[in-house]
């Protein structure tokens, strides 16, 4: 850890919660909020957090008049809306029959922090700066039995460029229940801490998307923290493309047999932007499944960080866990990093890891090139096939496209820039 | 004029001389069958004539329709009519081979100064020719050659030169990984196209391709040059008495 003298973050942090009283969880995060990750710490030397000692930041006091800049272009969609890290009840929609939103007293806030600091999230530094600073931890429950048709989306925005924001979400899917949930992340903030707990019970099921596109100028540090039960089934693809620092980091713990997890993603990255995908698997049962395919394309002098952790436990037999990544350069500034960590402690299992960061393929680009496709048009092509196949692959048939012209808006401004 | 002229092609891969003054001369309306052994040189005088990277002549020339090949990049040679069809075709994910085969053909219509096709348009035209060929509907929405068999890919390869019309059409070892029924196919496919306009080279090391493909003219190529050509009946020489009868004799 680095020690700082003086960090005026954490200083304002601590007198942010100074009304608290010492076993408020909200106390107790903020004292374990005692500096920054170091980049000596293997899980953040590829990216490094030391600008945000130095910035003039404090934890938002939300304005809960706000009125809301961000519209919806899916229709029919209920949302569900966070603004400067509040939830809105009055910008949000009506809530269908076997779903509902609570905001957790203490208790169950303190019950909820406590889940975060068991898992390998607990120094996660939007673990304890979150904890310590949101307005509240907002409950979303699926009942038992329970499958939503509706699109959900969660639309998060607000802030500004000298306040941090929290937003802190937690999803519980009860038996037998199944929901698809899209969130967005708009805001305007210098830092942006998302905290997301989930809990998915017995054969419970969630389609989970991410677009994080943040402003330009934004540190977007989102911790998610996963628990699957026995037959459960968690399918997450998060799409990164704004922001000038994205990481979004997942914790999953498969803790029933026969649970099924997909944790794939695409970064799209230009000009100075830094985007981070790390997640960490844990395969503590036997007969789960996990996959993660993470693809990105680069340019300007941005950098891309894919780092996936798979741990499995001396008990997991049978587990298959496969972690795939593939960067495209478009840019000789650009960097990409991928750092795939296996850790396998039982014998009867298969896991595969492959990581490839380089040009667009040349016999692909013959073969384009040589039925008549100029190469430039060619490339397009191909970097777009290369985002469309991952989509196909991931995301639920019915938002498919969606995603697909959400990826595109970004990728047509790397390619514009470097082919 | 020719249609494609080689002259005294002379090309080297890391260093090594692959192909050695190679000539070749081919008019509208021919079909010549160029065999050799492994390592004479077949493929890389394909990819030389398609313009890959990398497969630049260090001597020599070749003409299409009497212009010069040599500053011209694999599409700009595409577009003037040069085909190529791969030996092992490239496989596309998430490029759609409906899509796929719609930019290529506007892409040489609009060469050709020809109006470009619509979606509807095209979509008609691609399935009347894909119906010729055997091959359905349902591969056309596939990404292009992803799972496709052995034959799937050869037969998409043989729709693309039916769609695109190329004045030369250079087939690289097309029967290889073909059972009978595939390949009497992809022949038949090749056949329809014949006419007096067009020529195809068909590189193969085996005779058994000619027997559906029969060519007019027969090369031996071997160490990067053609030692021998003839008519149908040298095929069935290489066939009776291999390559290395041919060789010696040269």
């Amino acid at each position: 850890m680095l020690h700082n003298v003086r960090d005026n973050y954490i200083i304002s942090v601590k007198d942010h919660v100074s009304k608290f009283e010492e076993k408020s969880f909200r106390k107790l995060a903020s004292n374990d909020f005692k500096s920054w990750p170091s980049p000596r710490e293997e899980a953040w030397r590829l990216s490094r957090l030391g600008v945000l000692s130095r910035k003039e930041i404090t934890p938002i006091t939300p304005n809960f008049k706000k009125p809301i800049s961000f519209v919806s272009k899916l229709n029919g969609s209920k949302i569900i809306r966070f603004v400067d890290g509040a939830f809105r009840e009055d910008l949000s929609s009506k809530l269908p029959p076997g779903l509902s939103l609570n905001i957790l007293g203490e208790e169950d806030s303190l019950r909820c922090f406590h889940k975060f600091k068991n898992s390998n999230l607990k120094d996660h530094p939007s673990t304890n700066a979150s904890f310590s600073c949101t307005p509240s931890i907002l409950k979303l429950t699926i009942e038992k039995d329970i499958k939503i048709k509706d699109l959900f989306e969660i639309i998060y925005e607000g802030g500004d460029d000298e306040s941090s924001v929290h937003p802190a979400l937690y999803i519980e899917l009860k038996d037998n229940s199944s929901i698809t949930i899209i969130e967005r992340f708009n805001h305007l903030s210098s830092l942006i801490m998302p905290l997301q707990l989930v809990e998915l019970k017995k054969n419970a099921s969630i389609n989970s998307l991410k677009i994080f596109n943040d402003n330009q100028q934004s540190y977007n540090l989102s911790a998610n923290c996963t628990f699957l039960s026995e037959k459960s089934n968690y399918n997450s693809f998060s799409l990164i493309k704004g922001g000038l620092f994205t990481r979004s980091e997942t914790h999953a713990y498969l803790k029933g047999e026969d649970c099924n997890l997909n944790l794939n993603g695409v970064y799209l990255s230009s000009k100075n932007q830094h985007h981070d995908l790390t997640t960490a698997i844990y395969h503590d049962v036997p007969n789960c499944t996990s996959k993660q395919i993470v693809r990105g394309v680069l340019g300007g002098k941005s950098t891309g960080v894919f780092q996936g952790k798979v741990r499995v436990a001396p008990d997991a037999q049978k587990t298959d866990g496969q972690q795939m990544s593939r960067a495209i350069l478009l840019s000789e500034n650009a960097i990409a990093n991928a750092k795939p960590e296996l850790e396998i402690y039982a014998d009867d299992v298969i896991c595969a890891h492959g990581a490839t960061v380089g040009e667009i393929e040349d016999d692909q680009l013959f073969y384009l090139k040589s039925r008549g496709i100029p190469e430039k048009k060619a490339k397009k092509i191909l970097i777009t096939a290369f985002l469309r196949d991952i989509i196909n692959e991931s995301v639920e048939e019915s938002i498919k496209n969606f995603v697909f012209e959400e990826a595109e808006l970004a990728l047509s401004d790397i390619i514009s820039t470097e082919i | 004029m020719s249609l494609l002229e080689i002259k005294n092609a002379k090309l080297k891969l890391d260093d090594k001389d692959i192909l050695k003054g190679l000539s070749l001369s081919v008019n509208s309306g021919e079909v010549h069958a160029i065999m050799g052994p492994n390592g004479s040189g077949k493929s890389t005088l394909s990819y030389m004539l398609a313009g890959r990277d990398g497969y630049d002549l260090e001597s020599g020339e070749v003409f299409l329709e009497g212009q010069s090949l040599s500053d011209m990049e694999a599409d700009e040679r595409a577009r003037s009519g040069l085909f190529l069809a791969f030996q092992y075709p490239v496989e596309l994910p998430g490029v759609g081979g409906m899509s796929f085969l719609r930019e290529a053909v506007n892409t040489r219509r609009k060469f050709l100064g020809e109006e470009e096709l619509d979606h509807l348009a095209f979509v008609k035209e691609a399935r009347k020719v894909a119906s010729k060929m055997f091959v359905k509907d349902e591969m056309l929405k596939r990404a292009v050659n992803v799972g496709f068999s052995g034959g799937e890919k050869k037969r998409f390869e043989i729709l693309q030169m039916a769609m695109l019309k190329p004045k030369v059409s250079i087939l690289d070892e097309t029967d290889s990984g073909l059972d009978v029924d595939a390949l009497k196919i992809v022949s038949d496919g090749v056949n329809a196209q014949r006419n007096d306009e067009n020529a195809i080279v068909v590189i193969t090391h085996y005779q058994r391709l000619l027997d559906y493909i029969v060519p007019d003219f027969v090369h031996i190529l071997s160490d990067g040059n053609i030692i021998k050509s003839g008519g149908p009946e040298l095929a069935l020489e290489v066939e009776k008495n291999g390559y290395a009868g041919l060789i010696n004799a040269a």
